[in-house]
């Protein structure tokens, strides 16, 4: 005897209907965030030029405070902002502010600057790593944009008397989302009114064509190709001084608004933000990018961390206002204790306290 | 021993019935949610895209936007996909070249030349080869398939090969086409190799005797009976192997170089794929306030998701073309796995 189709079909029905309830089943019992026992695991995800300052502040803060498990990841800047954004993070960590219109899809983020950064421009050169070659933003837009040589007249005549080699440069670029990208591309924008005209400032631009140049995925990516490629250069945050100096490349001294060419230096990145600070406005999305004085390093910023104002719980909400205020105290997480080891710089006091009223916003 | 009763047999049929039919489904499902996601960038780039060499997200910070063909974008916003066209399909040819030969060497020597005890052996280590995760083939590749082609065996090629126009130098880092090709060829041999060896394993042995009967040598053996027997079904191998060239991601992303807006000039120069370049851009996409460049990525993944829809549905037609001219047992051996 056969079943009637109908029953055929209904069964299977019936089986798919199990199958797709007990699938989902198992979806939803693997969620992050606040769990029973006031346990709270946040994730933070972003600028691999932040990531190691998030390495050495979540031990210290997660072993007095028991209850909360931070997860740090350093996944670019672009993925820190999408991420806080869309809820997957807790924490975006990001080099570089939102830009209005994305804000204004999304209102209600937040962009709080934590500390301040400076970005190197590292080169590998044989025989010219120790000297700290000069360049400035024209230079570094036509490493950029075409083929250049080591010896071209718009190195050479920044660099008197230097005995430059008569190699192509491979100039290195990010291939993800960067805040890195961003800053030396604003620097670039700030300086070269072609770049400005051309690609532009942005976390991932148009590089424009140049034969050879090569996409490297975070700083770590850059600082390996630079040891890899003899003649090669590209930029590095300066919470990489460590890894780049243990790598023997060159640091080029650049050339800033008032046309001196400076080093990354502690007193350089502070006078550069001492000229700029004051102008940052309550929501403290500004680039610090290029600041006039005899002695400003030209590429600083602020290092954001990127958080939704309003979070999924109150738990959460409290986990995350609690980790950002002990972070950003003079005394806690914003102490040169914490921020020498990766060669940031402590934010001016003002500043702080713009950065605190934004973090008082938090809630669920 | 007792036959399934109806209402088992009717609810195995019903569930297996579902099951075949839900793979169909997907395919339509993912086919045509990524359609609707391009659709914006279809709209706003239009025929432009397929040849284009320009990849750029535009000046999300500059606050100013162009309208064109009633799709809004960030001013300057272009969206090309020759460069990661031409990417994708270079270093899946040179996986190929480079895999298919040595795939067909090793399927043979575990099928005809191997004793039975080794074969078994070499057999598990080349099917643990493909359960090996991309990342670290992508490792590897940085590490050691980069410089080992920046150093040594891309300066060697100029001077060997060099009077080719696509063979001459620079070499350049080692990072780029090349690189990704032989790390791609890497990931591709397990699987071309595991499947041909089975193909190869159903050549039936009374041929086979038939051959050594008449006195061929084993090389003339596998030459003239066991490789054109088990030809179509070692083009549906290499197909898949070619798929999974097309598709990978990650290994390619660390080894390619990513090259944006251009195209490679020798066969060391960095490159971009459409799927590296999907995952590099992706993040910093969804900032883009308009959506535009989360569009241009969907309708690059639409691109390459009917490329390979369309090399796998070249398959049957390829094999049974072949089968003809070799004049074999029309579907021998042409079973898909």
């Amino acid at each position: 005897m056969r079943k009637p189709k109908a029953w055929k079909l209904l069964t299977g029905l019936a089986v798919a209907g199990v199958l797709a309830v007990s699938l989902a089943g198992c979806g939803t019992s693997s969620s992050t965030g606040p769990s029973s026992g006031g346990q709270v695991s946040l994730l933070e995800t972003g600028s691999t030029l932040l990531y190691p300052l998030f390495n050495i502040w979540v031990p210290d803060y997660t072993a007095k405070n028991t209850n909360i498990h931070i997860t740090t990841q350093g996944t670019g800047s672009g993925t820190g902002i999408s991420q806080a954004t869309n809820g997957s993070a807790q924490i975006g960590a990001s080099d570089a502010y939102m830009n209005d219109a994305f804000l204004q899809k999304t209102p209600g983020m937040l962009n709080i600057p934590m500390a301040i950064s400076a970005q190197q421009i590292n080169y590998n050169v044989p025989g010219l790593n120790d000297v700290h070659l000069k360049l400035n933003g024209p230079a570094l837009a036509k490493i950029y944009s075409q083929t250049t040589y080591w010896d071209d007249p718009a190195i050479a005549t920044l660099n008197p008397g230097m005995k430059l080699p008569h190699k192509v440069i491979v100039p290195v670029h990010r291939s993800d989302g960067s805040g890195d990208t961003f800053i030396f591309t604003q620097y670039l924008t700030f300086s070269t009114p072609s770049w400005k005209a051309g690609p532009n400032a942005g976390l991932n631009i148009s590089w424009p064509a140049v034969q050879g140049g090569v996409g490297a995925n975070g700083n770590p990516g850059m600082v390996q190709a630079l040891q890899q490629n003899q003649y090669s250069i590209a930029y590095v945050g300066i919470s990489w001084l460590d890894q780049t100096n243990a790598a023997k490349l060159g640091e080029a001294q650049l050339q800033n608004y008032d046309g001196n060419f400076v080093l990354p230096t502690p007193d350089t990145i502070q006078a550069a933000a001492n000229a700029l600070y004051k102008t940052t406005p309550q929501d403290e999305r500004i680039s610090l990018v290029f600041a006039s004085g005899a002695n400003s390093y030209p590429i600083i910023n602020y290092e954001y961390a990127i958080i939704n104002q309003k979070q999924a719980n109150a738990d959460t909400a409290t986990a995350v206002k609690n980790f950002l205020t002990w972070a950003l105290s003079p005394t806690g997480g914003g102490s040169t204790t914490y921020l020498d080891k990766v060669h940031f710089q402590p934010l001016p006091p003002s500043i702080v306290t713009l950065s605190q009223n934004q973090i008082n916003k938090i809630g669920s | 021993m007792s036959r399934p009763t109806p209402w088992r047999e009717s609810l195995i049929r019903a569930t297996s019935g579902i099951c075949a039919a839900s793979a169909l489904f997907f395919l339509f499902a993912v086919l045509a949610v990524m359609f609707v996601f391009a659709w914006p960038s279809i709209i706003f780039n239009g025929w432009h895209f397929l040849w284009g060499v320009p990849w750029s997200i535009g000046n999300l910070y500059g606050g100013n936007f162009v309208v064109h063909n009633g799709i809004e974008a960030p001013q300057g916003a272009e969206y090309g996909m020759l460069v990661f066209l031409v990417g994708t399909v270079l270093t899946s040819l040179i996986a190929l070249v480079v895999a298919v030969p040595v795939s067909l060497g090793v399927a043979v020597f575990l099928t005809e030349v191997a004793p039975a005890r080794l074969a078994a052996a070499v057999g598990v280590l080349v099917e643990l080869l493909s359960g090996v995760p991309s990342v670290v083939f992508g490792l590897w590749g940085v590490e050691v398939v980069a410089p080992l082609v920046g150093h040594g065996l891309g300066i060697f090629l100029t001077r060997t090969l060099g009077f080719i126009p696509f063979f001459a130098g620079p070499v350049g880092t080692g990072v780029g086409l090349l690189s990704a090709g032989l790390v791609l060829a890497v990931m591709i041999i397990p699987i071309i190799a595991a499947i041909s060896r089975d193909i190869l394993a159903r050549v039936p042995r009374d041929m086979k005797e038939q051959g050594l009967a008449l006195g061929v040598t084993r090389w003339e053996l596998v030459r003239t009976i066991v490789l054109p027997y088990a030809r179509s079904g070692i083009i549906g191998a290499v197909v898949l192997g070619l798929g999974r060239a097309m598709g990978e991601t990650m290994a390619v992303l660390m080894v390619s170089g990513s090259a944006i807006n251009i195209l490679p000039h020798n066969v060391y120069s960095p490159v971009g794929t459409m799927a590296a370049n999907i995952v590099a851009l992706l993040d910093s996409a969804m900032t883009d306030s308009t959506g535009m460049a989360v569009h241009a990525l969907a309708e690059l993944a639409l691109a390459l998701f009917m490329i390979t829809l369309i090399v796998n549905l070249l398959v049957p037609v390829v094999t049974s073309g072949v089968n003809i001219i070799a004049g074999t047992v029309p579907g021998a051996g042409g079973e898909k796995h």
